[in-house]
Parts: structure tokens; C-alpha cells; sequence
């Protein structure tokens, strides 16, 4: 026991460093961004109307001191991690005044369900495939199905979702290519609405799993691969053991561990959105926000999308490095 | 080992995904309903429109466009009735020096509340703004306005700080305009700055319905006291369009497709490529111009901007050097596919422009004459857009018009010719010399350009600076592309820059009075480099010269006669020290469907501005007519 807490206690020092360290890179790139908030909203205001440069002049200040974005960096870096520490972001220097948690608890719930769906089912038909591939190696579909995943696995994302878009918006227009849900269709827990936000993630959710399909077959395959010429399969073999019960018993379950890793490591990933899927199909998420949130200059959005990517992924490695004793015998504790 | 069939049966059900078919839009009729590409929302619920959050560009979803007013309204486009007076019931009346404007109001306008319009909501209006420093149009009304009184419900006094002839342009919408807020709202709102506004009360003929809180679309209804509006009064029948969704609609392959699902009526802005397919294969579709380029021009002037507070680009010559280097015949069909309006002339040819400059200004332009050192020339070809017009045809035929009016008004009315020699004398008298085929300055470095371009966000002016970058490399000054992004506002702006595709002028497009930009020009706002520059003199131009023609435009009315004359002078002065390069009108794609609605505005009734963020758009959506054969919901 006390070597698991030893374990424990040095692995959430790395995860502080990791989080610490993070944050304040972020904090630093955002604040050296060439794009200054301030010149974006002056440029907004002013880019159509007649503008009156003493006028301009005067806006500037007012808007400096409104979003407080003067003073010194170190200043602003501590008053940062008070404001992380309490969980606000403060106001959404694009979307002035609006708090940034506000505009990210809007677009979270979205990404967070369509990536999350996508991750768990290119996880299993990954696994599955990569295994059935990697133990079945004469199957002639499977070695077809292996093809056309190491075919998909180099085309771009953005290329993929607008060749959906093309497909079943376009030539065979069957799905909806843009937004969450149906336009007008109040959010509610009826049929109505649950039915309209399938309809409108299948695009994108199908464009995360062919992207993603091919990472997991790949490497399951080769896990496979390996351990099908471990001792205790040929003599699980040589013992007239049921081909599927090898398959799931001794193959499947021991390639397992290293991708249940990557699964968690990818869902932790979930937070920082899917910023291509979501800018092709005009999907409400975090992806989307954070890329707007870089174009405007808004480093406060920017800040409180890449903290809670930050502290999502590094929890995630956290809770692995945790658990990981109790399921593989094979990590030294101390 | 055999690969279990059930297996097989079990992947390929997994791929059945389950799909059907909804309306698009739940709850509202469709032919009843009026779809137009806006922006995403982040901040939705945001319906306060004078502070910064939902202020300016950033706020495309109908809430400035349908439901906000003020004193008077420009058409960009030009026509006989481009001066519309909305709020107020005639022109701004100032005294003789121009230190107070007076405005008479109209009587029975309501807010969609039901409270009576009256002067206290201008007076209230501008009051609140001079309190809170940050709100949209708190600046201006802190710099002009001394006080503001109201002797009655229908008249308003302004006086001001300091002559200003044209004041009234602070409440005369173009893009938009210092809108009116309705007091009886504010006043117990505590910090403007921070309310909601939500939902907005409407001094316009439509009101909020729903929106969405992701922020893709906002839907608007027609008031039921929709008369009672300043457009409702000027409207001529009852408007036909009930319902007025805004919706973010994705990237630009996304919006085609939509529109020719019906699924969005006005687009915004789309590749020439993209517009033109759908002119090919589309039967609903229609466009600004009947034929070739189908394109709307917007009264915006993108030129090569060049930093004349760097040198080489502070001596005339070497700028003028550049532009007879440039072959416009292949910016304008590497940019546009030839869909260019070319502008020689330092004003967008939109609007009334061409009446008010470029037809009275041909002779002189095609008089005009410059010294190169070794001789005298007349660079000006007023068949230059004729010959791009003959490029075109055979890809358009009968699309292209032959009558050389409709030619001036498609392709623009002329250019300068390339002139390679004329541009090399040109640089040799600045100092310059030729070392093989590279052009060295006169410190004997070479001379090389960073030519700066924003990229995808406006990709035919990128194109364009590629291809007049490519042209001065040819021509012995070695020129690289530099793609700023997001940040190109403020290297403009910063002076960051030596050449950029860009834009520094914009007009009325509906009145002839430049001082929309020439009253920045003045030698008073000039900014050392690395300080901000106030929009628009990006390229930092200084010339007493020029600040004799913005004073002597300073010193008369609005609608002066001599204004024209004003703007004439300044044109002629910047042909002759060419700050800018300009190229062509800012030429938008924007398809229109006419599945459900006709009646949209075009070249030939350009009764409204059509682009989604302009707020003269609620003209032409009170002007749309129902298409009879559209689909019956």
C-alpha cells in the first residue's frame, strides 16, 4: 500500500508539472499572438462606418480599460491563474461581456457528445477489425477491409468530411450537411429534437470515424499479429481449443490493455475539439470556437478552450497511470 | 482459420446508419420564410447592439439589419431615391457655420413594445454614450457634441464642439449607422455596457421570434404594427416576407450546396468559380448582374496599398514604375476570371460613381500626361476593359454585352497600360539602375518587395497578388507574396508592410461626397510607423496638397454642387502622386434563389443593398415579391 501511494504521489507531481507547465505555455503564446483584441473590436467598429480618427483614438482607450488588457505580462499571468484556479476565464474579449465559461459551456455539450461517440465507435470497429485482421490472416474480406482503411488513413480530414458533404448533401442530398440540430426545433429531452441531433452528428461522426478508424486497426492488427505466436496460444491451438475462444480469450483480451490507454488518452483529447469537422459541417462545438477565438484575438477564450484541453488530457493520463497497476501486474510500483 | 460470416452480417449493420428527411426549418412556413446567410454567434444571447459585444461586423444574424433605425439611409447602389430619410422626415438643417444640426422627426413610429418613438430616445441615445466611454458610438458623440436638447417630441438640436459639416453622417446609414435605443428599455437597465438587451425591443419592421443558442441561426417575424415603422411608411404594399432566418450555413462549398437545396435564399460571398457554375446549372438562381460577371460590386476600392512613409515607395515615381508594370488585362483574369470592374480612379466604380467621376473624368485621364525623365506619356487606355471583355467572350458569348456603356459598366472604363519601358525610365530617374536583369536602388542593394496579402479569407485578392507579383519579379524587382492572415489588419495598420492588396478607400456608393474616407486623409492624423494609424490612410499619404482638398470638402454642405468638383480635385491628385495602386471595384458573389421569393434588387432596380450584413438589406426584404410557382408547404 505504501508503495502504490509513493506511485500515486509522484505521478500527480508530474500531472501538476504537466498541467502547470501547459498553462502557462499557453498563456504565453496566446499573449504573444500578433492579433490584438482590442484592434480587432476597433477594427469591427470601424471598418464600415465613417470614422472619425480622434473618435478611433478615444474607442481604443475605452476598450483597453474595458477589457483590461493592459499591464504588465507577469501581472496578468498571476491574475490568470487566480481566475483558473476559481474556474472563470473572465469576459470573452470577442463576445464582450459574455464570460468565456459561458460561451464554452454552450459549445462543450456538443463536442463532448459528438467526439465522444465518434472516439468509442472508431475505438470498437478499429479493434475489432484490427483483431479479426491480425488473427484471420488469410480472410480475403478482411484483408479488403485492411486496404480500404490504410486507403482512408492518409486522406486529410477536411477532405473526407467535404467529400460526405458532396455525397450525401449534394449528389444524394439524404443528410443534413450543417449546424447541430433542425433550425427552430427548441432544445428538449422529446423524440423531436434527440432524433434531429442523430441525423445532424451522423455527417461529422461518420467523418471522425473513418479518420480515426485507421490508428486503432493498425495498431491492433500488429498486437495481434504478435501474440497469436505467443506460447500459450499454439498450445491453446494444439489443445483443440475453439478458434473463437482463442480469439476472444487469449488474443483479443491481452492486445487490449495498450488500446483501453489510447481510449482514454483520446477521450481526454475530446475537450479540445475537432476543429476541422466541426468548421466543415458548421457544428456548434469548441473546435470552432477556439479557431474564432484565435482569428479575433480573443485570448481569454483561447486560454479557457486550451486549460480545459490541458487538464482534460492530463487527467486522463493521471487516471491511466492510477489504474494501471490494478489491471497489468506488470507495472513496478516506486 | 475461417473469418465467422455473422460476422460480416454484424460490421455491415453497423454501417446502416438511420437517415430521414425533415423540414428544414421546424415550426414556420417555408414559402413564408425568407433565409439568409449569417455569422456564428458566440455570444447568442447577446441582442445589445451599442456595446462592443454586439457591436460592428461581428453581429450578422438580422438583429442590425431588421430591427434597428435611425435618422437617414444612404443606398449604396446608387439610384434616383438613393437619400432616404427614415427616422427623421427630411435632410439635416444645419446653421451657417455648421456648429448645430437640427432634425425633425416623424410622427406615429412606435417600438415593437408599443411605446411611442420621440425625440427623447435621440437625446437619450447620445447622452448614455458620452456617459459610458466603450459604447459603440460613445467616441464620436464624445468628439462632436457639445449638448443635445429636445424643444418638442419631434425635434432634436445638436451642438457642436467645432464646425462639422458633415455630422449628420454619424446617424446616415451606409453599412450601418448610430442606431436609436429605445430609452423606455435602457433607462432601467443599469450599465448599458453589460444588459442583454434581450430580446430586443424593435424600431423596425420585424421582431425576434427564436434563436438558437449555439448561435447558427436567429429567426425574425413581421411586427403586426409593421406600418408603424419608419420602412413600413416608406414601404409601398405590405410586405410579403413573414419570416426572416439569419443561419450561419458552414464554409463555401456548404452554402452552394444549401442554396441549391433551397435551404438558403441570399448567400453572401463565394468564389467567381462557384457563382459561375451555379449560373450554368441552376434555373432559380439570380444574380446583381444578368449576365457575365453576375457579380455585385461593393463600394469598396481594393488597391496595391503602398507604405509611402518607406522608402522607396515615398517617391511618385517608383510608385508610378509599379503600376505600368502591372498587366491588368491578367490581374483581372488571374483574380476574378475576368469578372473585374477595373478603377483607375481613386473611388469605387459603383454606385454613382461612374456619373459623378468616371464619365466626366475620362478625357482628363486619357489627357493625362507623365514624365518619365526621357520623355512624356499618356498611360491611360481607355479600351483596356473592351479587351478583357473580348477575352471573355468566347467562354460567354452573348453573356458579354457589346454596347460599350454596358461594357464600361461590367469591366469598368479603363486602365494603365503596361509600359514596361515607360516604368524603367521611370525608376532610372528616381535613382534607380539596372544590374542584368534586377533593378538595384540607388544605395546599390536590390530592390525587392514584400507584397503583403490577407489569403483565404479573400482569395481573389490574393490571387491578384500573385499575379502582380509575379509581373515585378519579371520586370527585374524581385517580390515575394506574404500571407498575413489575421493578422493583416494590424501590419496595415502598423505600418508593417511595404505593399499590400488591400483597401483604403470605401465611398457612399449612393452620394458622391468622398469625405466617408477623405476627412482621415488629413496630415493630422498621420501616425509615425509602428503607431496605429486611423482608418483609412493606410498608406500613410501626406500632402498639403491634399489637405487643401479635405478642408475646402470640410467647408461645404453635404449636398453641395461643389462637391463633386472637391472630389474631382482629389482624384486628379492622386492619379498624379499614385499613393495606391487601385485596381478594381471589390467585386462580391452573392447568388440569390428565387425558388420561394423574386423581386430581389439587381443592375437594372437596384432599389437596396442585398449583401446580409448591410443594413439597407431591409429594403429589399420588404421589397421581395412570394414566387406563386414556389413549393407548397
Amino acid at each position: 500500500m505504501n508503495g502504490f501511494l509513493i506511485y500515486a504521489g509522484k505521478r500527480f507531481l508530474q500531472f501538476l508539472f504537466v498541467v502547470i507547465t501547459g498553462i502557462t505555455l499557453a498563456f504565453l503564446i496566446a499573449h504573444f499572438s500578433p492579433v490584438d483584441p482590442v484592434e480587432q473590436t476597433v477594427s469591427l467598429l470601424t471598418s464600415f462606418g465613417s470614422t472619425d480618427p480622434q473618435a478611433v483614438e478615444i474607442l481604443r482607450q475605452s476598450l483597453r480599460e474595458l477589457y483590461g488588457t493592459g499591464g504588465p505580462l507577469l501581472d496578468q499571468y498571476f491574475t490568470f491563474w487566480g481566475r483558473v484556479l476559481t474556474g472563470d476565464f473572465g469576459p470573452s474579449l470577442s463576445s464582450f461581456p459574455t464570460p468565456v465559461m459561458t460561451v464554452i459551456g454552450r459549445a462543450l455539450p456538443w463536442t463532448v457528445g459528438l467526439l465522444t461517440l465518434a472516439t468509442i465507435i472508431a475505438w470498437i470497429i478499429g479493434n475489432l477489425l484490427g483483431a479479426l485482421a491480425g488473427y484471420f490472416r488469410n480472410s480475403r474480406l478482411l484483408k479488403l477491409a485492411g486496404i480500404v482503411i490504410m486507403a482512408l488513413q492518409p486522406i486529410p480530414t477536411y477532405i473526407i468530411g467535404l467529400s460526405l458533404v458532396i455525397l450525401f448533401g449534394f449528389i444524394w442530398p439524404i443528410l443534413p450537411i450543417s449546424d447541430g440540430a433542425q433550425v427552430n426545433l427548441a432544445p428538449a429531452f422529446n423524440w423531436a429534437f434527440i432524433s434531429s441531433v442523430i441525423e445532424h452528428g451522423i455527417l461529422p461522426a461518420l467523418t471522425l470515424v473513418l479518420v480515426g478508424i485507421g490508428g486503432w486497426f493498425i495498431s491492433m492488427r500488429s498486437l495481434v499479429s504478435n501474440i497469436v505466436t505467443d506460447d500459450h496460444v499454439i498450445y491453446a491451438e494444439l489443445g483443440g481449443v475453439r478458434s473463437s475462444r482463442i480469439f476472444s480469450h487469449y488474443v483479443a483480451r491481452n492486445a487490449m490493455l495498450p488500446q483501453v490507454t489510447g481510449l482514454a488518452l483520446s477521450l481526454g483529447n475530446v475537450f479540445g475539439g475537432a476543429v476541422i469537422v466541426e468548421f466543415v459541417f458548421n457544428y456548434p462545438g469548441i473546435g470552432k470556437l477556439l479557431i474564432s477565438g484565435i482569428y479575433s484575438g480573443d485570448y481569454s477564450l483561447v486560454l479557457g478552450v486550451t486549460t480545459i484541453a490541458i487538464i482534460a488530457v492530463a487527467s486522463a493520463v493521471f487516471v491511466i497511470d492510477i489504474i494501471y497497476p490494478l489491471i497489468d501486474p506488470r507495472v513496478k510500483l516506486g | 482459420m475461417k473469418f465467422p460470416r455473422f460476422a460480416v452480417i454484424a460490421l455491415l449493420s453497423l454501417a446502416a446508419l438511420p437517415a430521414y428527411a425533415q423540414d428544414f426549418i421546424a415550426g414556420i412556413p417555408r414559402n413564408e420564410t425568407l433565409i439568409i446567410q449569417g455569422t456564428p454567434q458566440q455570444n447568442a444571447d447577446w441582442f445589445n447592439v451599442w456595446a462592443p459585444g454586439g457591436g460592428g461586423a461581428a453581429n450578422v444574424n438580422g438583429l442590425q439589419q431588421l430591427t434597428t433605425d435611425t435618422l437617414w439611409f444612404i443606398n449604396p447602389e446608387g439610384g434616383p431615391d438613393a437619400w432616404q430619410n427614415a427616422l427623421a422626415t427630411e435632410p439635416p438643417a444645419y446653421n451657417a457655420d455648421f456648429t448645430q444640426m437640427t432634425v425633425k422627426l416623424r410622427n406615429g413610429i412606435y417600438w415593437s413594445d408599443g411605446v411611442e418613438f420621440t425625440s427623447d430616445d435621440v437625446v437619450y441615445t447620445v447622452k448614455t454614450q458620452i456617459d459610458h466611454p466603450g459604447m459603440s458610438w460613445s467616441a464620436p458623440f464624445t468628439v462632436n457634441v457639445a449638448s443635445v436638447e429636445n424643444p418638442d417630441p419631434q425635434t432634436v438640436v445638436f451642438h457642436l464642439k467645432k464646425p462639422n459639416s458633415r455630422f449628420h453622417t454619424l446617424f446616415t446609414v451606409r453599412w450601418n449607422a448610430a442606431w436609436i435605443m429605445p430609452k423606455h428599455v435602457f433607462e432601467k437597465a443599469g450599465d448599458p455596457l453589460s444588459f442583454k438587451n434581450n430580446p430586443p425591443v424593435s424600431l423596425g419592421a420585424y421582431v425576434l421570434q427564436s434563436y438558437d443558442k449555439g448561435g447558427n441561426w436567429t429567426i425574425w417575424k413581421l411586427r403586426d404594427d409593421w406600418q408603424r415603422t419608419s420602412i413600413g411608411m416608406a414601404a409601398k404594399e405590405p410586405p410579403q416576407v413573414k419570416y426572416v432566418v439569419y443561419r450561419a450555413a458552414g464554409n463555401p462549398e456548404a452554402r452552394v450546396i444549401e442554396q441549391r437545396n433551397h435551404n438558403l435564399d441570399v448567400i453572401n460571398d463565394m468564389a467567381p468559380e462557384g457563382m459561375f457554375a451555379m449560373m450554368r446549372d441552376s434555373k432559380s438562381v439570380a444574380s446583381w448582374l444578368k449576365g457575365f460577371p453576375f457579380a455585385h460590386p461593393d463600394p469598396t476600392l481594393p488597391s496595391v496599398l503602398l507604405n509611402t512613409k518607406k522608402a522607396p515607395f515615398d517617391n511618385k515615381d517608383v510608385r508610378w514604375a509599379l503600376a505600368l508594370m502591372i498587366d491588368i488585362r491578367a490581374v483581372a483574369l488571374g483574380s476574378y476570371r475576368g469578372a473585374a470592374n477595373l478603377a483607375a480612379l481613386a473611388t469605387p466604380p459603383t454606385g454613382s460613381a461612374p456619373d459623378d467621376y468616371y464619365a466626366p473624368m475620362q478625357d482628363w485621364l486619357t489627357n493625362f500626361e507623365l514624365d518619365t525623365g526621357s520623355r512624356k506619356i499618356k498611360p491611360y487606355d481607355p479600351n483596356i476593359s473592351a479587351q478583357i471583355a473580348t477575352m471573355v467572350r468566347g467562354q460567354w458569348g452573348d453573356q458579354i454585352p457589346t454596347d460599350p456603356k454596358q461594357l464600361q459598366r461590367t469591366f469598368g472604363f479603363g486602365w494603365w497600360k503596361q509600359d514596361v519601358q515607360a516604368a524603367g525610365e521611370l525608376l532610372q530617374k528616381a535613382g534607380f539602375k539596372k544590374s542584368g536583369k534586377q533593378w538595384l536602388k540607388p544605395d546599390g542593394t536590390p530592390f525587392t518587395i514584400r507584397l503583403q496579402v490577407e489569403g483565404d479569407a479573400i482569395p481573389t485578392l490574393a490571387r491578384a497578388g500573385t499575379v502582380i507579383a509575379q509581373q515585378w519579379s519579371q520586370n527585374g524587382i524581385a517580390t515575394k507574396v506574404d500571407v498575413a492572415g489575421p493578422t493583416n489588419g494590424q501590419r496595415l495598420s502598423t505600418g508593417d508592410y511595404e505593399a499590400a492588396i488591400y483597401w483604403s478607400i470605401e465611398t457612399w456608393g449612393g452620394h458622391p461626397d468622398l469625405s466617408f474616407f477623405l476627412d482621415s486623409y488629413h496630415s493630422e492624423f498621420i501616425k509615425p510607423l509602428g503607431q496605429i494609424q486611423p482608418p483609412r490612410n493606410l498608406q500613410r499619404w501626406q500632402d498639403p496638397r491634399l489637405d487643401q482638398i479635405i478642408a475646402k470638402n470640410r467647408s461645404i454642405a453635404f449636398d453641395s454642387p461643389d462637391v463633386t468638383k472637391v472630389g474631382q480635385d482629389f482624384l486628379k491628385l492622386a492619379v498624379e502622386e499614385m499613393p495606391m495602386i487601385p485596381l478594381m471595384a471589390y467585386n462580391k458573389f452573392a447568388p440569390f434563389d428565387t425558388t420561394y421569393w423574386t423581386n430581389y434588387p439587381s443592375a437594372e432596380n437596384p432599389y437596396s443593398a442585398s449583401g446580409p450584413n448591410w443594413s439597407n438589406i431591409r429594403y429589399m426584404v420588404v421589397g421581395l415579391k412570394a414566387n406563386p410557382d414556389a413549393p407548397k408547404n
